[in-house]
C-alpha cells in the first residue's frame, strides 16, 4: 500500500442503533464485523483501513446512538471520540425506514465543525413501502454529499468512497431562537481560542452536561467554568426557560421542515404480514407458544441434523484413522497419548471436530437466521413481566435477552444501563444460569441423547434459578433509581442467506481458532493428571461432593476440570458418559444443568472484569460456582423424589 | 385597565421569584428594570395583595395576592400551551400568552385546560399551577385529548404533549421523535406498551404511556397518516371565543 504524504484521515460511521453501520464498515473495509438484525450488536469502537485512490483513510464502526446528548456510557464513549479532536470526517448512516429519528441526529451533527457525508441506507425497504426519498434536496439542504445504499447487497460501496473524498461541512448548523443563540454566543466567549466545536460544547453546557463540564474545567480551568455556570444561571433566571426543551423543539421543527421536503410520495402502507408477525410474537398468548416451538424445532434440528453429521464425520475421518494408530503405534504411553482416553487426538481433535463443531454449526445457522429476522428484541416484550416481578426495570431486558446469545457480549452491553444496582444484577445473572448460544445447543445435543423433557426440565431449573437469584439479589443490593423503559424494536426481515452463511462461518471459525488449541491442551492436562495419579487422588477427594450430594459418578470430575479451559470440551466427555449409559435420566439432567452454570467461561470472565473490577468479578466467580454445586444439589434431590 | 395590567405583570413576576425562593424587593426592581414603578407595589399593598416583610425587603404574598398571582400564571402557561402545541406557533407564544393573561376568565381558563387534558407544564418546562378541573381530574368526554394508556390498540392519535419530569426519559423519546405534533400508533399494551411512531415501533413502560397525551383523530384509522387532525367543533368554537374576546 503506497502512503501518501498525508497523514490517514480517520472517518467516523455513526448512526442509530441497528441502521446498517457495521454493514457498511464491513462493505468498506472488507473487515468482518458482527451484523446483526437488533441494537447493541456493536459495542465498542473498531477501526480498520480502506484506500481510496491513494489515499489511506482509517474507518471506523461505533454502536448506535440516537442523540449527542445522552447520557448513557456507550454514547458518551462514541462522543468523546468525535469530541477528541482526531475524527476528520463523519459518515452517517441514515436508515431511511427510520429517517426522522435519523435527521434529528444529523441536526446535531451540524453543529460539530467536521466534514459530513450522509448515507441513506436501506432504500430497498422504503422502496417497497412506497416511499420515494429526494437525496439531491438532502444534499443541498444539508450542504453535504448524501450516497443511496443498500448496503446489505453492497450497493452504494463505490459512490461511498467517492463521497467520503468530497466530504464538505455542513451548510449551516441548525440556527435556534434569538434568546438561545445569544445565550450560546456569551457561553462561547468564555472558551479558549483553541477550543474545537465550540458552538456544539456551548450547546453541551447550556444543557448542564456533566462530562463536557469535566472536559471545560479540565481545558479552561475551575474559574471559567464556574463564570459560564453563573452566566447560565442568570439567563435562565432572566428569560424563565427551559434550554433542553427548547432545543429538542428547534431540531424537531428542522426535522419536520426537511422531511417534508424530501420525502416526495408516500402511499399509506397497509399492515404488512411481517408487523403482524411481530406482533404475535410479542403477545403472551400467542408469543410463548412461539417461543415454545421456535426451541422445539431447534431442538430436532440440532439433535437430528448434528448427530446425522458427527455419525458421519466418525465413519468417515475418524475411525480410519484410530484404526490405523492403533496398528502403527503399539507402545502403550504414546497409543494412550494419542487415542487413549484423555489422547490428544481423541479427545482434544475428534472432540472439537466431531462432537462439538456439528452441533455449533447447525445451532449457528438457526440461531443466526432468528437474529437476522429480528425475532430476539421482541422477547424483551414478551418477557416484560418476568422481569418486572423479580424488580427489576425494562432497560435491563435487552442485555439479559442477548445473554442468550453471547454472555461476553451481552455483559458488555450492560454499560446502557445507568443504575449500577440493575448493572450488577445483570451481570450476575447472565454470567449464573443463562445459556448462551453454544450452551444452548450443547445442552439440546447430549440431552437430546434421553428426550426433550429432559431438556426442559433442565431449561426449568435454569429459569428458576435466574428468579430466585434475582429477587435475592434485588433484595440484598440497595440503590432505588430506577430506569425507564424505551426499546425500539428492529423490523422483522427476510433472513439473507449470504449474511448467515458468512456470520455462520465467522462464528465457528473464531470457535475453532480459540477452542482448538484449548482443546488439545486440555487434553494433555488431564492426561498429565491421569497418568501421575493426581486425578485419581482428586476423584477420591471430591468423591463425597459429586457422588454424594450431586449423585453423579465420579468421572463427571474429567469434565468438570476440562470445564474451566473451555466449557465446549466437557460436552464430548459427557456425550461419552451418556452413550456409554454411565449417566441415567436424572444424573444426566444433573451434569448438564450443573455444567451450564459451574464457572463461568474465561471470555465471560474477561468482560466482568472490565465492566465491574477484579475484586467483584472473583466474588461472582467464586459466589456462582460454590452455588451452582448446591443448587444442583437440590434439584438432584428433587428430582429424584419425582423418578 | 392599563393600572389592572401592570399588577398582573408584577404578581407574575412575583410568583416565578417565589418558584425560585427568593421574593426579595430588589430582586423585583432588577427584574423590571428602568420600567420598575415603585407606585404599583405601593397599590398591590394597599388592595391587600401583597405584604412586605423584614424591613421591607422581602416581598410575601397575601392569601389574595397568591390566590391571584396564581390564576394569572395559570392562565399564561396554559395559553402558551395552547400556542405552542395546538397552534404550533413557535416564536411569538410567549408574547400571545402575555396578553390572553389578563383577559381570560376562570371558566374559560379551566375550558382550555380540560381541553388541554390538564397539562402539567408549559413549554419552558415550569409547572402550570392546577385548577379546580385539575384536582377533579374529571376525564370528560368531551374533552379531546386522551392519554395514550386509554387508546384502544389500533387507534392513532396526534402526540399533544408529554407530562415528563424525567430529561433522560425526554431526551430519549425525543430521539425517537415521539414528540408533540408527531402521529402516533397504539399496537399493543400488554405485556407492554408497543407504539409506532414516524416509522419505528417503539416499546415502552406503562408508566411513560400515562404521561402521554394525544388528540383524537377523527375518521378511519387506515387513513390516519393522511389527514391532519381537523380540530374538533368545541376547540374550533373555543378558539373564535378567545379570538373574538
Ligand atoms: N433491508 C436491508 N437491511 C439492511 C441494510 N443494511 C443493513 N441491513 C440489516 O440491518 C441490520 C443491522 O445491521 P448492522 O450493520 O448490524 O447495524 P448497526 O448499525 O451496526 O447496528 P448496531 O451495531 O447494533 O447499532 C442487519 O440485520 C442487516 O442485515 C439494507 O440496506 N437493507
Ligand atoms: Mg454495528
Ligand atoms: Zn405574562
Ligand atoms: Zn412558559
Ligand atoms: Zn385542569
Amino acid at each position: 500500500m503506497k502512503q501518501t504524504d498525508k497523514t490517514d484521515k480517520n472517518v467516523l460511521i455513526l448512526g442509530l442503533p441497528n441502521c446498517g453501520k457495521s454493514q457498511i464498515f464491513s462493505n468498506l473495509t472488507g473487515e468482518y464485523t458482527l451484523v446483526a438484525n437488533y441494537p447493541l450488536s456493536t459495542i465498542n469502537i473498531k477501526g480498520a483501513f480502506c484506500t481510496v485512490e491513494g489515499y489511506c483513510y482509517n474507518i471506523i464502526d461505533t454502536p448506535g446512538i440516537y442523540s449527542l446528548h445522552i447520557q448513557s456510557e456507550e454514547a458518551s464513549m462514541v462522543r468523546e471520540k468525535i469530541l477528541s479532536g482526531d475524527v476528520d470526517i463523519i459518515v452517517q448512516c441514515v436508515d431511511a425506514n427510520h429517517l426522522k429519528q435519523s435527521l434529528s441526529l444529523t441536526a446535531e451533527l451540524t453543529q460539530l465543525s467536521i466534514p459530513l457525508v450522509l448515507v441513506l441506507n436501506a432504500l430497498d425497504e422504503t422502496a417497497r413501502k412506497g416511499i420515494w426519498i429526494d437525496s439531491k434536496k438532502l444534499s443541498y439542504i444539508v450542504g453535504v454529499p448524501v450516497v443511496e445504499s443498500i448496503a446489505i447487497k453492497g450497493v452504494g460501496t463505490n459512490r461511498l468512497k467517492q463521497a467520503i473524498e468530497t466530504a464538505r461541512l455542513p451548510k449551516s448548523p441548525v440556527i435556534f431562537g434569538d434568546v438561545m443563540e445569544s445565550a450560546l454566543s456569551s457561553i462561547i466567549s468564555f472558551f479558549p481560542d483553541s477550543m474545537r466545536h465550540r458552538r456544539a460544547n456551548a450547546i453541551f453546557t447550556l444543557l448542564n452536561d456533566q462530562y463536557i463540564e469535566e472536559h471545560i474545567e479540565k481545558i479552561a480551568g475551575a474559574k471559567t467554568l464556574q463564570d459560564i455556570k453563573d452566566t447560565i444561571a442568570d439567563l435562565k433566571n432572566r428569560f424563565q426557560w427551559n434550554p433542553a426543551k427548547l432545543l429538542s423543539y428547534t431540531y424537531s421543527r428542522w426535522v419536520d421542515s426537511v422531511y417534508d421536503e424530501i420525502v416526495k410520495k408516500q402511499a399509506s402502507a397497509p399492515q404488512s404480514f411481517s408487523e403482524n408477525l411481530a406482533k404475535y410474537c410479542r403477545t403472551p398468548i400467542t408469543g410463548f407458544p412461539i417461543l415454545i416451538g421456535i426451541i422445539i424445532a431447534v431442538f430436532f434440528l440440532v439433535v437430528e441434523v448434528a448427530d446425522a453429521l458427527t455419525g458421519f464425520l466418525e465413519d468417515l475421518a475418524w475411525k480410519p484413522v484410530e484404526d490405523y494408530i492403533k496398528t502403527v503405534v503399539i507402545d502403550r504411553f504414546w497409543n494412550d497419548l494419542l487415542i487413549g482416553d484423555y489422547g490428544v487426538l481423541s479427545m482434544g481433535v475428534a472432540g472439537a471436530i466431531l462432537t462439538v463443531l456439528p452441533i455449533l454449526s447447525v445451532f449457528y445457522i438457526l440461531y443466526n437466521i432468528l437474529e437476522d429476522v429480528g425475532y430476539i428484541p421482541n422477547l424483551t416484550v414478551l418477557s416484560k413481566r418476568i422481569f418486572s416481578k423479580i424488580g427489576l426495570s425494562g432497560a435491563t431486558i435487552l442485555p439479559m435477552v442477548l445473554g442468550f446469545g453471547c454472555k461476553t457480549m451481552a455483559t458488555l452491553t450492560t454499560k446502557t444501563l445507568a443504575s449500577k444496582k440493575e448493572r450488577y444484577i445483570a451481570i450476575f445473572l447472565i454470567a449464573f444460569a443463562i445459556p448462551c448460544a453454544p450452551q444452548i445447543g450443547l445442552s439440546m445435543s447430549l440431552l437430546g441423547k434421553i428426550g426433550i423433557s429432559a431438556f426442559f426440565i433442565s431449561f426449568a431449573i435454569l429459569v428458576l434459578v435466574e428468579i430466585i437469584t434475582g429477587l435475592i439479589l434485588n433484595r440484598i443490593i440497595k440503590e432505588d433509581r430506577t430506569q425507564v423503559f424505551i426499546q425500539m424494536l428492529p423490523p422483522i426481515r427476510m433472513p439473507n442467506i449470504k449474511n448467515i452463511a458468512k456470520k455462520t462461518y465467522y462464528r465457528l471459525l473464531e470457535f475453532l481458532k480459540e477452542a482448538f488449541p484449548v482443546f488439545i491442551l486440555a487434553s494433555l492436562v488431564l492426561f498429565t493428571l491421569d497418568k501421575t495419579g493426581i486425578l485419581d487422588a482428586l476423584k477420591v477427594f471430591l468423591e463425597p461432593m459429586v457422588k454424594g450430594a450431586l449423585g453423579l459418578p465420579v468421572d463427571i470430575v474429567d469434565a468438570l476440570i476440562v470445564l474451566l479451559a473451555r466449557r465446549e470440551a466437557s460436552v464430548a466427555i459427557i456425550a461419552k458418559m451418556i452413550e456409554a449409559n454411565m449417566l441415567d435420566y436424572v444424573q444426566s439432567i444433573v451434569a448438564v444443568t450443573l455444567t451450564t452454570m459451574f464457572f463461568p467461561c474465561v471470555a465471560n470472565v474477561g468482560s466482568i472484569i472490565r465492566m465491574l473490577g477484579l475484586r467483584s468479578a472473583i466474588v461472582i466467580v467464586v459466589v456462582i460456582t460454590i452455588s451452582s454445586v448446591i443448587v444442583m444439589t437440590v434439584a438432584n434431590w428433587c428430582l429424584r423424589l419425582v423418578f | 385597565m392599563k393600572d389592572k395590567v401592570d399588577m398582573d405583570e408584577y404578581l407574575e413576576a412575583l410568583w416565578y421569584m417565589k418558584e425560585n425562593n427568593n421574593m426579595s424587593k430588589a430582586k423585583l426592581v432588577d427584574a423590571f428594570g428602568d420600567d420598575y414603578k415603585e407606585e404599583i407595589l405601593q397599590r398591590l399593598i394597599n388592595e391587600e395583595l401583597i405584604t412586605l416583610l423584614e424591613d421591607k425587603k422581602e416581598v410575601s404574598f397575601t392569601e389574595k395576592g397568591e390566590a391571584l398571582a396564581r390564576r394569572i400564571v395559570r392562565a399564561h402557561r396554559l395559553a402558551e400551551r395552547l400556542l405552542f402545541d395546538a397552534m404550533g406557533m413557535s416564536k411569538d407564544f410567549e408574547k400571545g400568552a402575555c396578553e390572553f393573561e389578563h383577559t381570560l376568565t376562570e371558566e374559560l381558563i379551566n375550558s382550555i385546560c380540560t381541553m388541554l387534558g390538564h397539562p402539567k407544564e408549559c413549554p419552558h418546562g415550569l409547572p402550570i399551577p392546577p385548577g379546580d378541573c385539575c384536582l377533579k381530574a374529571v376525564k370528560t368526554v368531551e374533552s379531546s385529548v386522551m392519554h395514550l394508556s386509554d387508546m384502544r390498540i389500533g387507534q392513532s392519535g396526534r402526540i399533544a404533549y408529554i407530562n415528563s419530569g424525567n430529561d433522560e426519559e425526554m431526551h430519549k423519546l425525543n430521539g425517537l421523535q415521539v414528540r408533540p405534533g408527531a402521529i402516533i400508533k397504539l399496537h399493543q399494551t400488554y405485556p407492554a406498551y408497543v407504539v409506532e411512531c414516524e416509522g419505528a415501533n417503539v416499546a415502552i413502560d406503562e408508566d411513560i404511556a400515562k404521561n402521554i397525551t394525544v388528540w383524537r383523530i377523527q375518521g378511519s384509522k387506515s387513513d390516519a397518516h393522511k389527514t391532519e387532525p381537523s380540530l374538533t367543533k368545541q376547540k374550533k368554537s373555543l378558539w373564535c371565543k378567545i379570538m373574538g374576546k
